[in-house]
């Protein structure tokens, strides 16, 4: 669909990701009127090629409540549509004595933010799942943690939003906003003039901002992962790792989706997007460690993808600084979890000038 | 790390003429392959286990292997190389150990894959592909069946023809899609420039002449019947657009349908390493570009054989030498190997025509879509049938990129291998344009499926663990 030059819409969301879908979703629901544009195939960056690792227990205590209900969220999403989600419940392992020793604080830090998750050791945790390897020597654990596969929830969330009655528009690249009372956006198929801007770009995010003379300093990580051939199904849990350095989980298909943000190679202007050799060596012998069974697995494919991540790595959500009308709502560790919360609460935000959980700690301004 | 002056991929002839070339000129070679056994497709061996006393003794692959023993030349086998982290390095596994070795030339010389083609039955048992077929005889004295159709188009389906009468077999037809006619022996044999080649071409038409197989050209396998294996195959006039005369249908009794739709180069290794390529059908699809020297857009990466562009054994022979002598030259330019390269340039350029006149006359029809149903699957591993795609491509809006995140299509264990070519031909006609045209998924390691225990030999130093598992560890 190509809008017509100069078409005026209420709300436009830039970006067609897990943040810019539901935002748009819950706007729409709000009785809002909103058009979302992606620059490429929507569901094409890292909503589309991201772990689907959905974990509360390795979230940030300040993201705890607001995990929680993005949690909430995409169990009810999935009530109705099949978004690839599975609550299988999920070990955090600690391979180490100083990794013990950090996880033990987590789950106490974790206990007073009001989140009790179980703490196992030696043989009752092998006991428990007696598919890890000797070498973890403790793990928390969580019943809560799930995944999504993002190969399937992208086409069925963009079947979601259309019905809501979004316009999605791809292939349609936001190149400069111009203040005009409301924003003119100009795109290489004309412009569409809105009242109000909704960036939800991914790491892109701050060169939109950017546009608009609002300087935010994001980062951009660029996470590996692997996928191995389909085999029975053993993992019946997802596993993550204190240290944050391995997420692994076997979907139904039977295949096993290993990662942990180790770094490869590429960046966003260029969109390369590469393996670092060493990294991916480091990230498999540390998921053969927790589950040994994962060396007779043949790999079929390794791939990098971008994460926003903002300098504290909380939620960069909110009111972008200055200027009216325009929300922002990326840079959070973990978007693709939090994508619905996220997404409710700036639509919230936007409808009605505040949101059902605290979002002071992560307010953009704090970056400016 | 390992460092070696020539990193050569894959054993079969054009590695093998390249690793000799390199190492009688005093270079040090590492040669690695996915088999057990030098040869590559046209020189198998049966398994060293094996004591037939009729092991076929094939002078030229005797000689071809002597190379092996060659103290400067380090072979191993069973290797797969599955990335090129870096120019000029590539990443392999095999069960022995795995790493990464530095060359200052590397040429790959990985050989050609089947290309197959759904139709309905073709997920059968007992209907395998051509180079599946050859691999069972050459490579495990098997004979595949005992009432063999073999189908599809190009001249290696002579070839499947002779060697499973040579196992035992009965070959009830070969099914040539070619609109194929008479003349075209005499085209052939216009082709004075070849004449070796040209023995065998006609040798193997001899041959199954006299076995007094018919040869149906114009004519493609429309349906594989039988549960739950395959027991008898229809055909049916196709012409050169593709359109089939499903009023004028044939069915022959089989216990094995051989299907070679000619071959693709395995483009794997030059896709990751980032070299430009083309798309030609004559050279069986994505080609990388290469100079004369067979050096592609990625400097002191070469690429020979029918890893590159389908020739066969002649051409895969000269092409590694070729890519060898060049690699030399750059360290030793003289001008006696000027002179080597010449006369080899002009040997190739022969090679080259004759490949064209064969390509010519086996010319296949435009398309094969027509012969698939909407119940077929076109993607084996994750089970996506074309009603699927048809359906999801219906407007002509979705690309290859989209169809296959929405399906799943070439996510299995064969990656991709048996099913883009079909999406690339479905989603171009429907958009009517060329399948060069389109924006093809990206290429990911590994090349080939590697087990991942094999890949974690190579000691590298210990990982800088973040200090916080929240913080950005990017820039
Ligand atoms: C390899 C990897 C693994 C990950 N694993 C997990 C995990 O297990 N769990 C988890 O919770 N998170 C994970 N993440 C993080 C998660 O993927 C991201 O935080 C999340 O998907 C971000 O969603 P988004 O909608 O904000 O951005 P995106 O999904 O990137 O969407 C942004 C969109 O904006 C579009 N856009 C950009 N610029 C413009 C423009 N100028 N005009 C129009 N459109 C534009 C882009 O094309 C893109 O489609 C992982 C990330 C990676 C890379």
């Amino acid at each position: 669909m190509a809008p017509q030059d100069g078409l005026r819409i209420e709300t436009v969301v830039i970006g067609a990701g897990i943040t810019g879908l539901s935002t748009a979703l819950f706007l729409a629901r709000a009785g809002r009127e909103v058009m979302v544009l992606d620059r490429g195939d929507p569901w094409g960056e890292s909503s589309g090629g991201n772990a689907g690792t959905l974990s509360l227990q390795v979230k940030h205590p300040l993201v705890l409540d607001l995990m929680q209900l993005s949690l909430d969220l995409w169990e009810a999403e999935a009530g109705s549509r099949n978004l690839g989600y599975e609550r299988t419940g999920g070990v955090r392992v600690a391979l180490s004595q100083d990794e013990v020793v950090m996880l033990k604080k987590s789950v106490a830090l974790q206990q007073r933010h009001g989140y009790g998750f179980d703490y196992l050791e030696g043989k009752a945790l092998h006991r428990a799942v007696p598919w890890l390897g000797p070498g973890v020597l403790a793990a928390s654990l969580s019943p809560r943690d799930a995944f999504s596969s993002p190969l399937r929830c992208g086409p069925q969330l963009l079947r979601a939003v259309s019905e809501a009655g979004v316009d999605i528009v791809d292939h349609r690249e936001v190149q400069a906003i111009e203040p005009d009372g409301g924003y003119r956006l100009v795109t290489p198929a004309g412009a569409i003039r809105c009242d109000i801007v909704v960036i939800a770009a991914g790491v892109w995010s701050g060169h939109i901002s950017a546009m608009l003379g609002v300087e935010l300093p994001l980062m951009v990580d660029v996470n590996m992962l692997t996928i191995t051939e389909p085999v029975d199904h053993v993992l019946d849990r997802v596993v993550t790792h204190i240290g944050g350095v391995l997420s692994l989980k076997q979907y139904p298909n039977g295949t096993c989706m290993i990662g942990g943000g180790w770094q490869g190679k590429g960046n966003p202007e260029s969109g390369t997007k590469e393996l670092d050799y060493e990294q991916l060596l480091h990230n498999l012998r540390i998921a053969a460690r927790v589950v040994p069974g994962l060396r007779q697995l043949r790999i079929l494919r390794s791939w990098s993808g971008f994460e926003s991540v903002a300098p504290d790595a909380l939620p960069v959500l909110g009111r972008l600084p200055g200027r009216e009308g325009v929300f922002i709502a990326t840079g959070a560790r973990g978007g693709y979890s939090l994508g619905p919360a996220q997404g409710m609460l700036l639509a919230e935000l936007i409808t009605d000038g505040h949101t059902r959980l605290p979002a002071d700690s992560f307010d953009p301004a704090r970056l400016v | 790390m390992k460092s070696t002056d020539i990193a050569i991929v894959g054993a079969g002839p054009a590695g093998l003429a390249a690793a000799r070339e390199a190492v009688e000129s005093g270079l040090s070679v590492m040669l690695m392959d996915d088999n057990s056994q030098p040869g590559g497709q046209y020189f198998r061996q049966l398994p060293r286990q094996f004591s037939r006393v009729d092991r076929v003794r094939h002078g030229r692959a005797e000689r071809l292997f002597e190379v092996l023993d060659h103290p400067r030349l380090h072979y191993l086998p069973d290797c797969v190389v599955w990335d090129v982290p870096e120019q000029g390095i590539l990443a392999y596994a095999a069960g022995t150990g795995s790493g990464r070795v530095r060359a200052d030339a590397i040429i790959i010389a990985a050989g050609a894959t089947d290309r197959p083609l759904p139709f309905p039955g073709w997920t059968l048992p007992g209907v395998i592909t051509a180079g599946g077929s050859q691999n069972m005889i050459k490579g495990q004295a098997v004979r595949p069946g005992d009432d063999v159709v073999v189908a599809g188009n190009g001249p290696l389906l002579l070839v499947a023809a002779m060697h499973l009468i040579s196992a035992g077999a009965t070959v009830r037809a070969v099914v040539e899609a070619a609109p194929f006619q008479r003349r075209a022996w005499s085209r052939l044999a216009s082709l004075s420039w070849s004449p070796s080649l040209l023995v065998q071409a006609l040798s193997w038409r001899l041959r199954l002449a006299a076995a007094r197989v018919p040869f149906l050209t114009g004519q493609a396998v429309i349906e594989a019947h039988g549960a739950p294996a395959l027991e008898a195959v229809s055909i049916a006039p196709v012409d050169h657009r593709g359109g089939i005369n499903r009023a004028s249908v044939t069915t022959l009794e089989a216990d094995c349908l051989v299907v070679g739709n000619g071959l693709a180069p395995a483009v794997e290794l030059t896709r990751l390493a980032g070299c430009a390529h083309h798309h030609d059908p004559m050279l069986g699809g994505w080609t990388p570009r290469r100079t004369k020297d067979l050096e592609t857009t990625v400097p002191g990466l070469y690429t020979v054989g029918d890893g590159a562009a389908i020739g066969g054994v002649e051409l895969a022979l000269a092409e590694g030498r070729m890519a060898a002598l060049a690699a030399l030259l750059q360290r030793f330019p003289c001008a006696c190997l000027h002179k080597r390269r010449h006369n080899l340039a002009r040997h190739l350029d022969r090679l080259g025509r004759f490949r064209t006149a064969v390509a010519d006359i086996f010319a296949p029809p435009e398309t094969f879509l027509e012969l698939i149903t909407p119940e077929t699957p076109v993607c084996r591993c994750e089970n996506v049938t074309l009603g699927e795609l048809g359906h999801l491509a219906a407007d002509g809006a979705a690309g290859m990129v989209q169809l296959k995140s929405t399906t799943r299509l070439s996510m299995g264990r064969c990656q991709g291998r048996f099913c883009l070519a079909t999406l690339a031909d479905l989603v171009a006609t429907r958009r009517g344009i060329k399948v060069a045209d389109l924006d093809w998924p990206r290429f990911r390691p590994p090349a080939r499926p590697v087990l991942l225990g094999d890949l974690l030999h190579e000691e590298i130093p210990p990982p800088v663990l973040p200090d916080d598992p929240h913080l950005p560890r990017g820039s």
